[in-house]
């Protein structure tokens, strides 16, 4: 399968629209990345930190109370164990070890809501490299434990006070330091999104999730699933289990966006709501005005609080090899709540996205196999939880 | 007026020029027209007039903080076309138009292209489109007989720079620094280098930019390049003097002083 293709095309999406300065150093990258992942040395020691440190492979959790209530067959990809606690290690870790062979000394990176920021500043840590993470002032804000622990793994944290003051804005800052920074620096971005060949690489990164899942599931079930269903940000951790499955085509994607308040208002849903535009690096589907300005998004969970979305995932959409949905703030609240009441499991609110998309789907598909992936753990996300709660109780 | 015909007329005159960024909108729709105004009584040669983009992710905090101020007060691209139609009379140096990729798409390629001959717009510049990505623009622009202008950088190593000048009109603008816009030192020796690189793969005039603040700096950069664009100086200024009492004739004299006459 040749997705993308030599330009970094996924269909009519992807490409790299990017500033002169950034050019060559894209050229760069690529060459590094496409002779490391057939060199067996990389390879090997990306798995040896995958298992021996991140903690892969992670269970396949069969999710007996709510399969029993809604009437499926839940089972739950848990990234959520993986050390720092969401799938954001997987590609931080290949990412880095990347930077480190093509030696760079200084790591840059956005953060939304801080876990691919906590990823970057472990993996910096763990191999000596400097790192200085990007993060929207309101992220700053809402995820305060995550800005410490990224402080006490000794990575620089910078708020930034533009725009929207969240992950988008994060990410231009990112993009600045690296065009002028770019001879020294390494810019790990942390989703499918961006130029080729980041979509790429993040996507082949992210693939151990679908690929372990996949056998998983052959062994405990001896057949494929129905479904998988996965959130969509950028769309990391969504194309990390969608893309194995790729040719299965018996196997039914459903994306899930944030609807923030309301499709109608502030929302995160670049896919059931966008349209194709250049954004940050790529052509893809993007929250954006009839002039072709970016949108504010907005998302309770700030991973998914982003007007755009993975090049791959826009083919995915127009060639229909998947179907995209999106839930609100407060229905991810109560998938949240759903989640920890009935299996003791706290999800991060951007996982709760696409455990209550369940509902829904239960209500046509009785008897279904559905894997979820639980991107990470909620304990990044009481702050927000509390403060939810408090809101609701004022109204 | 076109490129083309400034460049062989400041040839005659044996001088670089004095190519002034401004992004429309900044710090309203309806002040655009007057401020172009002024620059060319300053002595500018060319203007270059920004669409203001949301996310300027090569714009440093001055340009970018205008462009978001612009885009507040009410700029899109429209207003842009209507601002063009009402300098098209009165304005007698070439207009190049800035901007980033997106106002472009969304407005669709052909049509904006269109509109940009219609009001005798001489180049167009956009920040994000690299040369890959341009069969499509390139097109168009040949079609309208509109000159692009793409950007060399410290970064391009020659293959790219043989290839860039192939589709580049007008002139080629070399980005000073690796890095965003913004009040910067240059390195004068470096530059110098690289431009004769660059000329003896190209008969275009070569123009300098990014970083370029001071009077002191357009001249040095004249002597060994064709031109030297300012932006985020005269940006900065324009904030801090708009709602002064006699703004455009301080904006003039301040174009003036940059440079030099
Ligand atoms: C736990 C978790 N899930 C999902 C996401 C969304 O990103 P993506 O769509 O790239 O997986 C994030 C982003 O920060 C996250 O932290």
């Amino acid at each position: 399968m040749s997705l993308p293709n030599k330009k970094g095309y996924f269909g009519a999406f992807g490409g790299k629209y990017i500033p002169e300065t950034l050019s060559v150093c894209l050229k760069e990258l690529e060459n590094a990345y496409n002779s490391y992942k057939r060199d067996s040395k990389f390879k090997q020691s990306l798995s040896f930190y995958l298992n021996e440190y991140a903690g892969r492979p992670t269970p396949l959790y069969f999710a007996q109370r709510i399969s029993k209530q809604l009437g499926l067959k839940v089972y739950l990809k848990r990234e959520d164990l993986l050390h720092t606690g969401a799938h954001k290690i997987n590609n931080a870790l290949g990412q880095a070890l990347l930077a480190k062979h093509m030696g760079k000394h200084r790591v840059i990176a956005e953060t939304g809501a801080g876990q691919h920021g906590v990823a970057v500043a472990t993996v910096c840590s763990l191999l000596s490299l400097d790192c200085d993470i990007y993060m929207g002032a309101e992220d700053v804000k809402r995820q305060q434990m995550n800005v410490l622990r990224m402080k006490v793994l000794g990575a620089n944290v910078i708020p930034v006070e533009s725009g929207s003051k969240t992950l988008k804005d994060a990410c231009n800052e990112a993009f600045r330091d690296w065009v002028t920074n770019v001879r020294t620096t390494y810019y790990l971005l942390g989703s499918a999104v961006g130029p080729h060949p980041y979509p790429m690489m993040v996507r082949d990164f992210q693939a151990p999730i679908g690929i372990e899942a996949r056998s998983q599931i052959l062994k405990k079930e001896g057949r494929l699933p129905d479904y998988l269903l996965a959130c969509v940000g950028g769309g990391s951790n969504s194309i990390g289990l969608f893309y194995p499955f790729f040719a299965d085509k018996q196997v039914k994607f459903i994306g899930v966006e944030a609807a923030g308040f309301g499709l109608g208002g502030y929302h995160s849903a670049s896919l059931v709501k966008g349209e194709p535009g250049v954004f940050q690096g790529s052509l893809s589907y993007v929250l954006q005005d009839e002039f072709g300005q970016i949108k504010n998004a907005h998302s309770v969970a700030p991973g998914l609080d982003y007007p755009g979305v993975g090049p791959e995932h826009s083919y995915y959409k127009v060639s229909k090899r998947a179907k995209y949905e999106a839930v609100s703030d407060d229905q991810a609240v109560e998938g949240f709540r759903f989640l920890s009441e009935l299996e003791g499991i706290i999800p991060a609110l951007e996982s709760a996205h696409a455990i209550y998309y369940l509902k829904p789907l239960a209500k046509k598909n009785k008897g279904k196999t559905v894997i979820v992936c639980l991107s990470g753990r909620g304990d990044k996300d009481l702050d927000i939880i509390k403060e939810y709660n408090q809101k609701k109780q004022r109204k | 007026m076109r490129l083309k015909d400034k460049f062989k007329q400041l040839k005659k005159e044996n001088r670089g020029a004095f190519i002034a960024y401004v992004p429309f909108g900044f710090p309203n729709p309806s002040a655009t027209k007057n401020i172009c105004l002024s620059l060319e009584r300053g002595g500018a040669d060319v203007i270059e007039l920004g669409i203001p983009f949301s996310d300027p992710l090569a714009d440093g905090p001055i340009i970018q903080a205008a462009t978001t101020k612009a885009l507040a007060n009410g700029a899109n691209i429209d207003k842009f076309f209507s601002c063009l139609g009402s300098l098209d009379k009165v304005l007698t140096i070439p207009v190049a138009v800035m901007t980033y990729y997106n106002p472009i798409f969304k407005f669709g390629i052909s049509q904006f292209f269109k509109q940009l001959k219609k009001y005798k717009v001489s180049a167009v510049l956009v920040v994000d489109l690299p040369l890959e990505e341009s069969d499509e623009y390139l097109k168009q622009a040949r079609k309208y007989d509109i000159d692009t202008i793409f950007f060399i950088t410290p970064t391009t190593d020659k293959e790219r720079i043989k290839r860039i000048v192939r589709s580049t009109k007008g002139f080629i603008y070399y980005i000073s620094i690796t890095g965003i816009t913004g009040p910067k030192d240059i390195a004068y020796g470096a530059i110098t280098k690289q431009i004769k690189g660059i000329k003896k793969l190209s008969n275009l005039p070569v123009c300098v930019g990014f970083g370029i603040h001071s009077a002191k700096q357009v001249a040095e950069v004249n002597k060994f390049s064709d031109g030297a664009i300012v932006g985020s100086s005269i940006v900065k200024f324009i904030e801090g003097n708009y709602d002064k009492k006699d703004f455009l004739r301080r904006l003039e004299r301040y174009t003036a002083s940059l440079c030099m006459k």
